[in-house]
């Protein structure tokens, strides 16, 4: 039995309709209305699957748009479904011998009509129409086991040295995760990657006080957590090797954080202990390494992957583009401003460059990529395209009244302004002069290895790259692919994890994301902190490019790895300017991580310089073919 | 309606009376069941077949009076060569037909459309529940 009201739904139902400007009840509304009530059946349904409420009510919110505030009838009339759903929940009303309709009847009415908005949101995000019947039959989960104490008692092993210590909310999260288990025992936390995520091995005890293997658990920001799970379901899920991680269960949400975590199952025999690729590094040989990464990583994925490729000819913005800071930051303000510069489809970019501090902007049909609740702001993107496009031209308004403004994620914005508060050029020069640079940011050019050798200057040259073409070819990419995301198991097979990004994309941008990774991790330590020796460090990199595997130093022999897969999967054979586009972007945004440690980052500076150079001299209009194919640089004199 | 019957030893023919059932599937009006025919003087038949009009103004067979997404002739649905096709009429916003994939097409000029398919113009999403010709 439900204990909620038709009236506590009718009335969440219309604040829904007002605040989306919609002003007529719909079966959506009802439906929200529901999910909005505490201790909801609706909201069990969700809940069971592993999903929140918040987040099935955007993805209800994205099928029916925002109306206008332009009203065109009286009251707030049903539609003609709302109507014929609440006649159904009126005879079950009577056959249930009850008086008043309950949320138990409008719930069983809106899954037997079935034919509505709502139920064709959960069937997207993979709940049945039969699924949420048993739960109205079911009220009580049945799938969760009993718990054999009721609480989780949690130990850390030897191995567990973490660089900051759990809080609350991930112990909450931790006994819901391993809700039923008697006692767990967190082994390592992971190098987690770039982003937020905490990333724990954990071994479960069963009620025998017996070890279960142990499981990969992500913890991260539950929207983040739920388009992951849902990404694995529809994208990954088929096209994993048999021996892999696989994500159990639903993801698993609390009430009283904003955080969720998933499990993902580690399949190896229980000695085996689980380390990322990071680590894996560290204890074996660089030939040995270097071969790993060839032959485990690339051929046991990329039979579904990398090698699965198609061309696809592209302008370079619409697949890198999203990697770069925010196009512009506006401070909110409503603006009828008829000189206001516009921003929308197509973008073009040189006019907001010209743009001045506190120059009025108008942003129009641009989608809601992200929404930061407690900075008050909201990202935008062009949510156009393909998945990299839709999220490229991200631009960030700040100063925002969220809780007035009904605003969810993928919501086509009409129409937004504000005025100028910083430029992208302004956060890309704010973040490499953190890093102290011995040169100039200004100019063209930036110094190379050795006097009076040049690069060119990323922070100037990249806005021209985003114009071109590449002949490049398209296929499934993980899409964060990193040191961290790469899991070792038994007999050294390759775990990935972390499906966050996966999608259809630009085959070779998963291996210059590697590259990148391994500059921090590997090859840096070798070389230093300095920017020269990042200049150092980035000139050997290119000079190895030609050379024999034998003859090059053991730290870049994994980069070499790299190139040679690249070299597959190059669209043209010996283009390597496809490969050399992606890495420009990857390095440059790894350049401004404040995660990331300042040696990685100055070498990341440099290898974009130096990648962006390749670009430019390979595609020179004038070149007979002296550019090796392999990348070698021509620039830079070889002798020092 | 006219017969054309110089097209009729190509293999098919041009039906007698066509009917069409379109349901709203979202907006104020989402429910509500449109039966339109040919024998009833809906729609308008040109060279391109029997076809029933999606718009703003009122002259359309159906009548988009709530969406302001809307344009005032947006699209068209007709019925030609024993199949349903949909077709933008240069709108300012759009129409879409969804995929499997629960993604969307933007229609540019005609594409064929299954009795079931959604498809949206300007804001509201439509289906044809069923499509008779004799």
């Amino acid at each position: 039995m439900s204990d909620v009201t038709l009236k506590d739904i009718q009335i969440n139902a219309r604040q829904e309709s007002a605040r989306m400007q919609h002003y007529f009840i719909g079966v959506e509304h009802l439906f929200i209305g529901m999910l909005k009530a505490r201790e909801s059946l609706a909201a069990s349904i969700v809940e069971r699957h592993g999903l929140t409420t918040d987040y099935v009510i955007d993805e209800i919110r994205r099928r029916t748009g925002k109306g206008t505030t332009q009203r065109m009838f009286a009251g707030a009339p049903y539609t003609p479904r709302a109507d014929m759903v609440m006649g159904i929940a009126n005879d079950l009303m009577l056959e249930h011998g009850l008086s008043e309709i309950t949320e138990q009847e409008l719930l069983e009415a809106i899954l037997e009509e079935n034919d509505s908005i709502p139920i064709r949101a959960l069937h997207s995000l993979g709940i049945t129409t039969d699924e949420a019947r048993n739960v109205l039959l079911n009220p009580t989960p049945s799938t969760l086991p009993t718990p054999t104490s009721p609480t989780v008692q949690i130990e850390f092993g030897q191995q567990y040295s973490p660089d900051t210590p759990l809080r609350d909310e991930h112990y909450a999260l931790l006994r819901r995760l391993f809700y039923g288990n008697g006692r767990i025992r967190i082994e390592a936390q992971l190098q987690g990657g770039y982003t937020s995520a905490l990333i724990l091995v954990v071994t479960a005890f069963g009620s025998d006080n017996l070890e279960n293997a142990p499981v990969v658990v992500k913890i991260d920001k539950s929207d983040t957590i739920l388009d992951e799970a849902q990404r694995y379901e529809q994208i990954i899920k088929e096209s994993l090797p048999p021996l892999t991680a696989r994500l159990e269960d639903f993801p698993v949400t609390i009430e009283s954080s904003d955080l969720a975590g998933l499990k993902y199952t580690f399949v190896t025999d229980d000695s085996g202990m689980v380390r990322d690729m990071r680590a894996a590094a560290q204890d074996q040989s660089a030939d040995a390494f270097s071969q790993w990464i060839y032959a485990d990583l690339y051929q046991r994925f990329g039979k579904t992957w990398w090698m699965q490729r198609r061309p696809y000819r592209f302008q370079v913005w619409t697949e890198y583009d999203w990697l770069l800071p925010p196009l512009v930051t506006l401070e909110y303000g409503a603006t009828d401003d008829p000189t206001a510069l516009v921003i929308k489809d197509p973008v073009r970019r040189s006019r907001i460059k010209k743009a001045d501090y506190g120059a009025s902007i108008a942003i129009e049909e641009f989608s809601i990529h992200r929404i930061n609740a407690d900075r008050g702001s909201i990202v935008l993107s062009s949510g156009r395209g393909t998945e990299a496009a839709k999220r490229a031209y991200k631009i960030e308004v700040r100063g925002m009244n969220l809780e007035k403004d009904a605003h969810f994620r993928g919501e086509l914005v009409e129409r937004i302004s504000g005025r100028l508060w910083k430029t992208r050029d302004e956060i890309l020069q704010m973040a490499i002069a953190e890093l102290a640079p011995d040169f100039d940011l200004t100019t063209p050019v930036i110094p190379g290895l050795v006097h009076g050798a040049y690069l060119p200057n990323p922070l100037i040259l990249y806005d021209d790259l985003l114009d071109r073409y590449v002949n490049g070819s398209l296929s499934r990419i993980h899409g964060d692919l990193h040191l961290g995301n790469i899991l070792v198991g038994h007999h050294q097979a390759a775990f990935l994890i972390d499906f966050a990004q996966a999608r259809t994309g630009h085959t070779l941008f998963d291996w210059a994301c590697l590259e990148v990774s391994l500059l921090d991790a590997y090859v840096m330590p070798a070389y230093g902190q300095d920017w020269d020796d990042a200049r150092e460090a980035v000139h050997e990199i290119n000079g190895s490019a030609g050379a024999a595997f034998t003859t090059i130093p053991d730290e870049l022999k994994p980069i070499f790895s790299i190139r040679n897969i690249v070299r597959e999967n190059l669209e043209q054979a010996g283009n390597w300017s496809e490969y050399f586009i992606a890495l420009a972007f990857c390095a440059l945004r790894a350049s401004t991580w404040e995660t990331m440690s300042a040696a990685g980052r100055r070498g990341a500076f440099y290898l974009s310089a130096s990648a962006m150079g390749e670009v430019i001299t390979t595609s020179r209009p004038s070149g007979q073919d002296t550019i090796s194919s392999d990348g070698t640089e021509v620039d830079l004199p070889r002798n020092r | 309606m006219q017969i054309d019957l110089k097209n009729s030893h190509q293999g098919y023919f041009l039906p007698m009376s066509i009917s069409v059932d379109i349901m709203f599937m979202s907006g104020v009006e989402d429910g509500r069941l449109v039966s339109l025919s040919s024998e009833n003087g809906d729609g308008i038949s040109g060279d391109a077949g029997w076809a029933v009009r999606f718009g703003r103004k009122e002259d359309n067979d159906i009548w988009l009076r709530y969406d302001s997404f809307a344009s005032r002739y947006h699209a068209r649905l007709y019925f030609r060569g024993q199949r349903w096709w949909l077709e933008d009429c240069d709108s300012k916003n759009g129409t879409f037909l969804e995929l499997d994939d629960d993604d969307e097409a933007r229609v540019s000029g005609s594409i064929p459309i299954e009795l079931g398919q959604l498809f949206r113009v300007g804001r509201t999403w439509f289906r044809i529940q069923d499509g008779i010709a004799e």
